[in-house]
């Protein structure tokens, strides 16, 4: 602790000599909206739904996860869309629609685990009832296409919500499953059983140092601008965003980027954190396209005052860890490493 | 109320072509060149047109300085982009209209051009054509496509008769075009780029997009409020798509119909804008007229 107070004085003073240019501590007032709740926390014999709002799943793909979750000690209610499929997804949007508004609305399901990914939640999602769940909030599990969950309920109905692996993540073998994969479904029961968040994350050379407080919210970068204009759409200021990518050529994610940028959402940020990016090779028909993601986040936010990370344990990958979206954070961005700490609001 | 229509080109006029996104190399514009000069037309090529870097047709300070150069002289009276590819959303914030207001003149593309047409559209009261850029003459020697720029570009009122598809919804509309590419429309949303859509016909393309991501910026579309202002909607060409693994199990068309249905306004399928060869000339901020019958469709400039 006296290490850490020592640093920081030295750093403080160094900014009164350079005028601040070391030191980016931003904590923006949050707009209007009022607190975010966190839902309960499950307690031991609760019950946890699965339900497959986007994709198409099989009851035999989802066991391991079913399984382990029993193992903590939770109980699991399967939806209607385990097992369906319509196309690429999990069922009609009827069907989908359905399962998911009984999840909300049942007092007996405590959490609300998404299956899986892949699309279909902006096909559904102004067609859910919130208003029940807005009175009796309970944890929502996802990521991915899940992410227009997460914008949508920040935005609305102002309830923190649980960014992590689904079932479809959870390793077949859990004994032998390697500490990577474990430790981020850990993760999960972590975030649903009330302990605080934190994490300490390696430092890297594009970093921009600083420090900042705010509400957590992102996610898929690209479901994100597709939200964009949308009643769903995430508004940043005094936020700290993170965001993730997989499978897009570096084409896209720049013009992605040019978007956030271009509709403001990177102007006031408390905090950025870039998490995984597993990007598509670029066209063979076309030349390298010649920024890397660095690059391509950097330049758009150059006169940013606020800190930056990049390779933040989040993602298409297997280290994705769980985030509580929603829920004040602190994100501390130092020359040596990159800390994430959940602020906890008694 | 209609966009104003810049001046019809007439034999002697310079014409400018530059590429303010993808690389090209110049001896594709040739077929292009010399169409112009057979209509007497004097060409200009901008310095971007041949320049590669990396991905882009020169960096963005150059790709700028080059538009903007097209934009700003006044001897030049329309400009054809050379290709699309991607870069005008890193170029479009330092472009300068202001020159371009008082001195209309007739600019060229689509694709990644798009973005370039709802700007125009949204700050100025300019119309611009949606077309086929030099690139389609070398693509498409003998198609009667890429010259559909031609009479856009001499004071042709255009007009086109396509046969009716099934899907369509028979209808008639009248108001203002706006579209182009879908990625690039959804690109616009929220942004300064956003054309205005009240009461305007809509027309849509995409190329090599996975289906449930067409779906998805359709939807985007949809839930950012343009299909409650639209008085129609021209569904152009959907080519190369992809398709998941496991598979979408409908054609992107049947999914557009699906998400339509609650409207009002015609639609019709497959008409020929996009990129494939059947891509024709439309002028977006005209007024259009759509008549969407059975055998045929009609698309006409008012």
């Amino acid at each position: 602790m006296t290490a850490c107070m020592e640093r920081k004085k030295f750093l403080t003073t160094t900014s009164l000599l350079l005028g601040g240019a070391f030191i980016r501590t931003k904590t923006w007032a949050s707009p209007t909206k009022k607190s975010i709740v966190r839902p309960p926390y499950l307690q031991p014999g609760d019950t946890i739904g699965v339900t497959s709002p986007s994709g198409t799943i099989t009851l035999e793909e989802i066991k391991p996860a079913v399984d382990l979750i029993k193992s903590w000690g939770f109980a699991i209610e399967i939806g209607k869309t385990v097992g369906q499929k319509d196309g690429i997804f999990g069922g009609t949007d009827a069907a989908r629609i359905a399962d998911f508004q009984y999840m909300l609305d049942n007092p007996n399901i405590k959490a609300i685990l998404c299956a899986r990914g892949g699309y279909g939640v902006v096909r559904i999602i102004d067609q859910i009832d919130f208003s029940h769940f807005r009175k009796h909030p309970k944890w929502l599990i996802g990521f991915s296409d899940i992410t227009v969950f997460h914008a949508h309920i920040h935005h609305h109905q102002r309830v923190a919500t649980i960014h992590s692996k689904m079932c479809n993540s959870f390793p077949d073998d859990w004994p032998n499953a390697d500490a990577l994969k474990q430790d981020t479904i850990h993760s999960i029961r972590k975030a649903l059983q009330g302990e605080r968040l934190q994490y300490n994350v390696a430092h890297h050379p594009s970093n921009k140092i600083g420090q900042g407080k705010g509400e957590l919210i992102g996610g898929n970068l690209r479901t994100l601008e597709n939200l964009a204009g949308t009643n769903s759409d995430i508004e940043t200021d005094g936020k700290i965003l993170f965001l993730e990518e997989v499978d897009e050529p570096l084409y896209n994610i720049d013009r992605m980027f040019w978007n956030f940028k271009r509709t403001g959402k990177l102007d006031r940020l408390a905090g950025l954190i870039i998490c995984g990016f597993k990007t598509m090779p670029d066209d063979p028909e076309e030349q390298h396209f010649s920024l890397n993601l660095q690059q391509i986040i950097l330049e758009k936010t150059k006169d940013a005052d606020y800190p930056i990370c990049f390779d933040f344990p989040v993602g298409h990958q297997v280290n994705n860890y769980a985030l509580k979206c929603g829920c004040k954070h602190q994100l501390d961005v130092t020359p040596t490493a990159t800390t994430l700490s959940e602020l906890f609001i008694s | 109320m209609a966009k104003k229509q810049p001046e019809a080109l007439q034999a002697g006029d310079k014409v400018a072509i530059v590429c303010p996104a993808g690389q090209m190399d110049e001896k594709r514009i040739q077929n292009c060149v010399q169409q112009l000069q057979t209509l007497s037309l004097e060409v200009i090529v901008g310095n971007t047109v041949g320049q590669k870097e990396n991905y882009f047709s020169g960096s963005d300070t150059e790709r700028l300085d080059d538009l903007q150069k097209a934009l700003d002289d006044k001897t030049i009276k329309a400009i054809i982009c050379g290709r699309g590819g991607y870069g005008i959303s890193r170029i479009i914030d330092q472009l300068d209209l202001h020159y371009f207001k008082k001195h209309p003149k007739w600019i060229v593309g689509y694709s990644d051009i798009t973005l370039l047409h709802t700007h125009i559209n949204r700050h100025t009261s300019i119309a611009t054509i949606h077309g086929p850029m030099a690139g389609a003459f070398d693509s498409y020697p003998d198609s009667e496509y890429p010259s559909t720029i031609f009479p856009a570009l001499m004071d042709t009122s255009l007009k086109y008769k396509i046969e009716s598809h099934e899907l369509n919804r028979i209808g008639t509309a009248e108001g203002e075009l706006i579209g182009g590419n879908l990625c690039l429309l959804a690109h616009s949303i929220g942004s300064t780029s956003e054309p205005e859509t009240k009461g305007k016909i809509l027309f849509i393309e995409e190329v090599g997009e996975y289906i449930y991501s067409a779906d998805r910026m359709f939807l985007q579309l949809k839930r950012a409020g343009w299909l409650d202002r639209i008085a129609g909607l021209v569904v152009g060409t959907f080519s190369d798509m992809k398709d998941t693994t496991t598979p979408f199990e409908m054609d992107i068309y049947s999914a557009i119909k699906k998400h339509v249905k609650d409207y009002k306004f015609p639609v019709v399928f497959d008409f020929p804008v996009g990129h494939t060869e059947r891509n024709v000339a439309l002028k977006i901020g005209a007024k259009y007229k759509l008549s969407v019958k059975s055998p045929s469709v009609v698309l006409k400039e008012k």
